[in-house]
């Protein structure tokens, strides 16, 4: 949209203007204080709870299982996804349960997921998998049935077995919807993890920013918030980056193939 | 009849053949009744706690929050991307800011409303009206930039005023995108009010369903899971109908073109 580093002068001057006057208000304001801590404070705070107390654990933790949720759920529901976009027939008998399941907010099953799994990491990772997967795997089945036939079976008819199609063909066809449903699931993956860490406690950035809201640490609870907007953030820009290779990666690869 | 592979009622099918077996597994406690109450215990429950009017008194406590948030967002939020689309300048002094909100995963706005609004209604309203925001906001942003100058030209040289052009030509030009933005948001909608009522509330569906997991009630449980389900279908049905009815032009517009 804007051209790749020019700075946004307005923007930039909006910005400062905003933390100063928050700054400034804050240190002019006892009562004002408990609500907006000074940003400087808010910075300071960041700094401290970061390097010599339990933040980074938190962060640490936070991540973890943002991760391994996250991954997870992009790999089964990639796996499931091609498996329902490819066959009529397993589509047909899991559609209902799909239909059924789809409209409830993903975050409903964290009641369920403690009372199976308690409130451990199991829990935290078993919902976000449970969120992350659906725009991902409905997202593939498209993808994956909007592959044109005619690619598929010149390629069987090329000689192509099942799995070499599947790889060089649907993988391939059906990407920019997968990749699609896997961006969409990434800012789901934060909510997911940092809700159940709010609702079981224990660690976790979630966790670490109601329980500073509690005791009315309100400089420590927007260092946190700063922390995992930063983590969402991070991300984010780490995906548009593989993004970016993945599809350099299969244009070299079709560029390859009609030469 | 012949069998039809690709027919959806399969599914539905295979359904209503694992019932019976879900029932058979959790009466002979071949899997624990405690985590899988027989299906029947659970719509029994769901069937007593609805006309009791429980479940009808949850359910309408958080879709009045929601709905409530979901209307403050689309009221501020339209208006606020309509004025961005059109001036650059508001757009640029604005985006940095909104880059640096955005990334803020909802639920730990919790909190923060917690501790301006304390646990009452204000606080969810305000949660779920800030993780609305984003999708209206930049979805009519984005649509308003695609309106067609040319239109708005036509428009202003035939005598429209400025406020004119935005309310005849701007605003039904950016209606599709800005009606994708609340489709999405509805989606959020739902799932923030069940998390604020999850971490601060003594009502409410999400509360509901937390409590009755907290004291094992877990066919009441599942039966506050069962509600949510059809009312989040239900909403989405009901936008759909009013989307089908808003841009019935649109459709007859582009399909004429």
């Amino acid at each position: 949209m804007k051209p790749p580093g020019r700075i946004n002068l307005p923007g930039l001057v909006t910005l400062l203007a905003v933390l100063l006057l928050w700054e400034g208000f804050s240190r002019g304001s006892a009562s004002l204080q408990l609500y907006f801590p000074p940003v400087s404070r808010i910075l300071v705070s960041l700094y401290e709870l970061m390097f010599f107390r339990e933040l980074l654990g938190h962060l640490l933790a936070t991540l973890g299982r943002f991760a391994a949720g996250y991954l997870l759920a992009a790999v089964l529901a990639v796996f499931l996804g091609i498996v329902l976009g490819y066959s009529r027939l397993a589509y047909s008998f899991s559609e209902a349960l799909i239909e059924f399941l789809r409209p409830m907010p993903s975050v409903a099953i964290i009641p369920v997921a403690i009372l199976f799994l308690g409130i451990a990491d199991a829990m935290m990772v078993a919902v976000t998998v449970y969120a992350c997967a659906w725009p991902v795997l409905i997202n593939t089945i498209d993808g994956v049935r909007n592959i044109d036939r005619t690619l598929l079976h010149t390629g069987r008819t090329f000689g192509l077995g099942r799995w070499q199609a599947l790889r060089k063909i649907v993988l391939p066809g059906a990407s920019p919807y997968i990749v699609t449903g896997l961006r969409i699931s990434l800012a789901i993956a934060l909510i997911l993890v940092t809700t159940s860490e709010m609702v079981v406690g224990g660690s976790g950035l979630g966790y670490f920013i109601l329980d500073e809201e509690r005791s009315l640490q309100t400089s420590n609870m927007y260092a946190g918030i700063f922390l995992v907007a930063l983590l969402g953030y991070g991300a984010n820009r780490l995906f548009v980056l593989v993004e970016g290779r993945v599809i350099a990666w299969h244009r070299r690869m079709t560029a390859g193939e009609t030469v | 009849m012949k069998w039809n592979s690709e027919s959806k009622l399969n599914g539905l099918a295979l359904l209503v053949a694992l019932l019976p077996v879900w029932e058979g597994l959790s009466r002979t406690e071949l899997v624990n009744p405690l985590f899988f109450p027989p299906m029947t215990r659970i719509l029994r429950s769901f069937f007593l706690l609805t006309i009791s009017g429980d479940l009808p008194y949850q359910i309408l406590v958080s879709l009045q929050r929601a709905l409530a948030g979901y209307l403050l967002a689309a009221l501020v939020c339209i208006p606020l991307g309509i004025v961005m689309g059109l001036w650059n300048q508001v757009y640029r002094m604005l985006e940095l800011l909104i880059e640096m909100a955005r990334p803020i995963p909802p639920p730990v706005i919790v909190p923060v409303a917690m501790l301006f609004f304390g646990l009452g209604d204000e606080m969810k309203i305000f949660v779920i009206a800030f993780s609305c925001a984003w999708p209206v906001l930049l979805n009519t942003y984005d649509g308003v930039r695609s309106v067609d100058r040319v239109l708005m030209h036509t428009g202003r040289t035939f005598g429209l005023s400025r406020g004119m052009a935005i309310t005849k030509i701007v605003f039904p030009a950016a209606l599709p995108q800005i009606m994708t933005g609340l489709r999405v948001s509805l989606g959020i909608m739902l799932i923030l009010v069940v998390i604020s009522e999850m971490v601060g509330s003594s009502d409410g569906i999400g509360y509901f369903v937390l409590d009755s997991q907290r004291r094992f009630k877990v066919d009441q449980m599942y039966a506050g899971m069962l509600s949510l389900a059809l009312t989040g279908y239900a909403l989405n049905q009901l936008f759909l109908l009013l989307y089908n009815s808003i841009l019935a032009w649109h459709k007859g517009l582009t399909r004429a073109s």
